[in-house]
C-alpha cells in the first residue's frame, strides 16, 4: 500500500481562486431560481411603470416645467414623444426579459451581466443616499433598491455560481 | 483549452468580488428596513419581520461565510461546518465497512434514514414541529466534511415529537486519508441529539438546540447498534477530541470526553434485496 500523501501544513490563498467543480448534470439551485423571479420582478415593476406614464402621459405634460426637446408642441409631437418613451422603456425590459431567460438557463455571461448592472444602480443609490442625503423610503425607491440587492446576493451565492460554472473544466 | 488548467480563475475572482458586494449591500438593505421600521407605525412590525428575514438568512450567512474562508481552517480539526462555514456538530464516531453494512446495521438498530431537504420536506418539518406531529424521516440540515455535504444521514424521533430525536450524519473518508495519528478508518460520523427548536446565536435562524453532553448521544448510537447485531465490533481511541468543550454552529455548548468509538460493521451481512443498490 502506497504511502498516503501528507497534509500540506497552510492554504495557499490561491485555492480559494479554484473553479467549482466540474458537473454538467447539477440541478438548477434554489439561488439561481430566486434570482430570475426577481429579473421578472423588475420587469414587471418597469411595465407598471411605464403604462402609468403613458396614462398620466397628458397630465405630466401640462406641468409648465417639462419640456419636449426636438418634438412639436402639438398633439401629434407629444404623441410620438410617447411611442419614443415606450419604445425605448419596452426595449430595455425585453433585455432584461432576455437576461432572466439566459441567467435560468445558467449562462454565466448573463448571470455576470445582470450582477454588474445591479451594482452599478446600488452604487448609484448608496452615492445619492450617504452624500447627498435622499432618502430611501417604502414611498420612494426601497423597493426597487431592495429588488436589485437581494437579485445581486441570489445570483452571487456560491451555488448559483457553481451552476453557472457547471459546464468549465479544472 | 489550455487557459483552463491554471489552478486559479479570473471569474472566479470576479465572482468574490460580487459575493463580497452583496454582503455589503444586504447589511445596508437591513440597516434601511430597521430605520423605515421606525417611520411606518403598525406597519413597522411586518417590516421588522422583514428585517429579521434579511438580516438571519441572507446577511449573516454571507458575513460568516467570508469571515470563516479567511479564519476557519479547511482541513480535518474533528468538526463538521456549516453551509455558513462556521463549525458543527463535532465528529465523534468512526466506522468500518461499506455504505450499505452501516445502513444495514442502522436500520436494523431502529434507526431512520433522513429525507433529503427539499421544499416539500422543509414545508413539512415546520408544519409538524408546529402541530407536534411525527415526521419520523425529517430532514437534516446539511454539514460539511473534507468539503462535502454528508453522505446520508440516521435519525430516532423521540416520542412522536419532531422537536426532538437522535440523529447522526456519515461521510466517507477520502481514499488513504488517515485519521490523526495514523488510524484508518472509512467513515466519520457526527451524532448529537436535539432537544428543542430554538434560534441560532450566530445566524439568529431558527433552529434545532443540541444536547451539550454528546457523549450520551455518542454511546447511545454503538449501543443500538452492538445491541442489535452482535457481530458488529467497537474499538475505542481514547482522548481522540482535544476539544473537549466548545461551541457548534448554532451557539449551543458542547462537551465531550474526547473518546472516538471506531464501530466495525464490515462483518454485517447486507440483505440481497438491497444488494443492487449504489455504495455511497
Amino acid at each position: 500500500m502506497p504511502a498516503p500523501q501528507k497534509r500540506p501544513a497552510y492554504e495557499p490563498a490561491a485555492r480559494l481562486l479554484k473553479p467549482p467543480r466540474y458537473d454538467p448534470g447539477m440541478a438548477r439551485p434554489t439561488a439561481t431560481v430566486a434570482g430570475v423571479v426577481l429579473i421578472l420582478l423588475r420587469v414587471l415593476a418597469g411595465v407598471i411603470v411605464l403604462v402609468s406614464i403613458a396614462a398620466g402621459w397628458d397630465a405630466l405634460l401640462s406641468d409648465p416645467d417639462s419640456v419636449l426637446e426636438g418634438f412639436d408642441p402639438t398633439p401629434e409631437g407629444r404623441q410620438a414623444a410617447l411611442w419614443l418613451v415606450i419604445a425605448t422603456g419596452g426595449t430595455v425590459l425585453l433585455i432584461d426579459l432576455a437576461l432572466a431567460f439566459f441567467v435560468f438557463q445558467g449562462f454565466n455571461w448573463a448571470r455576470v451581466f445582470v450582477m454588474f448592472i445591479s451594482v452599478l444602480s446600488i452604487s448609484t443609490s448608496f452615492t445619492a443616499w450617504w452624500a447627498q442625503g435622499q432618502e430611501i423610503t417604502i414611498a420612494t425607491t426601497y423597493v426597487s433598491l431592495s429588488i436589485d440587492i437581494l437579485l445581486l446576493l441570489a445570483l452571487s451565492s456560491r451555488s448559483a455560481a457553481a451552476y453557472a460554472r457547471r459546464n468549465e473544466r479544472r | 483549452m489550455n487557459r483552463r488548467r491554471r489552478g486559479y480563475s479570473i471569474g472566479v475572482a470576479i465572482d468574490w468580488f460580487f459575493f463580497v458586494f452583496a454582503g455589503l449591500a444586504a447589511l445596508w438593505l437591513a440597516y434601511l428596513s430597521l430605520t423605515e421600521t421606525f417611520h411606518v407605525g403598525w406597519w413597522g412590525i411586518p417590516f421588522f419581520l422583514v428585517f429579521w428575514v434579511l438580516l438571519a438568512y441572507l446577511v449573516l450567512p454571507r458575513l460568516h461565510r467570508i469571515l470563516t474562508t479567511i479564519y476557519v481552517p479547511d482541513y480535518f480539526i474533528g468538526r463538521t461546518r456549516t453551509s455558513d462555514g462556521l463549525l458543527g456538530d463535532p465528529v465523534n464516531l468512526a466506522f468500518h465497512g461499506t455504505g450499505e453494512q452501516i445502513r444495514t446495521a442502522l436500520e436494523a438498530a431502529g434507526w431512520t434514514k433522513a429525507e433529503p431537504v427539499t421544499l416539500g420536506s422543509s414545508w413539512r418539518i415546520i408544519t409538524s414541529t408546529l402541530a407536534r406531529r411525527s415526521y419520523d424521516e425529517a430532514p437534516v440540515s446539511p454539514l460539511f466534511l473534507f468539503g462535502r455535504q454528508q453522505d446520508f444521514a440516521y435519525q430516532q424521533e423521540v416520542d412522536g415529537n419532531p422537536a426532538q430525536r437522535h440523529h447522526v450524519r456519515f461521510w466517507r473518508c477520502p481514499d488513504d486519508w488517515l485519521l490523526p495519528g495514523g488510524r484508518r478508518v472509512g467513515w466519520l460520523a457526527a451524532g448529537t441529539f436535539d432537544t428543542s427548536v430554538g434560534l441560532s446565536l450566530f445566524t439568529l435562524q431558527v433552529t434545532h438546540r443540541i444536547d451539550a453532553d454528546t457523549d450520551v448521544e455518542r454511546d447511545h448510537i454503538v449501543k443500538t447498534v452492538t445491541d442489535a447485531d452482535p457481530r458488529v465490533a467497537v474499538d475505542v481511541i481514547a482522548d481522540f477530541a482535544t476539544g473537549y468543550h466548545a461551541r457548534n454552529g448554532g451557539g449551543d455548548s458542547i462537551r465531550t470526553d474526547g473518546d472516538l468509538p471506531i464501530v466495525d460493521v464490515r462483518a454485517v451481512e447486507v440483505p440481497t434485496q438491497t444488494a443492487g443498490e449504489v455504495t455511497a
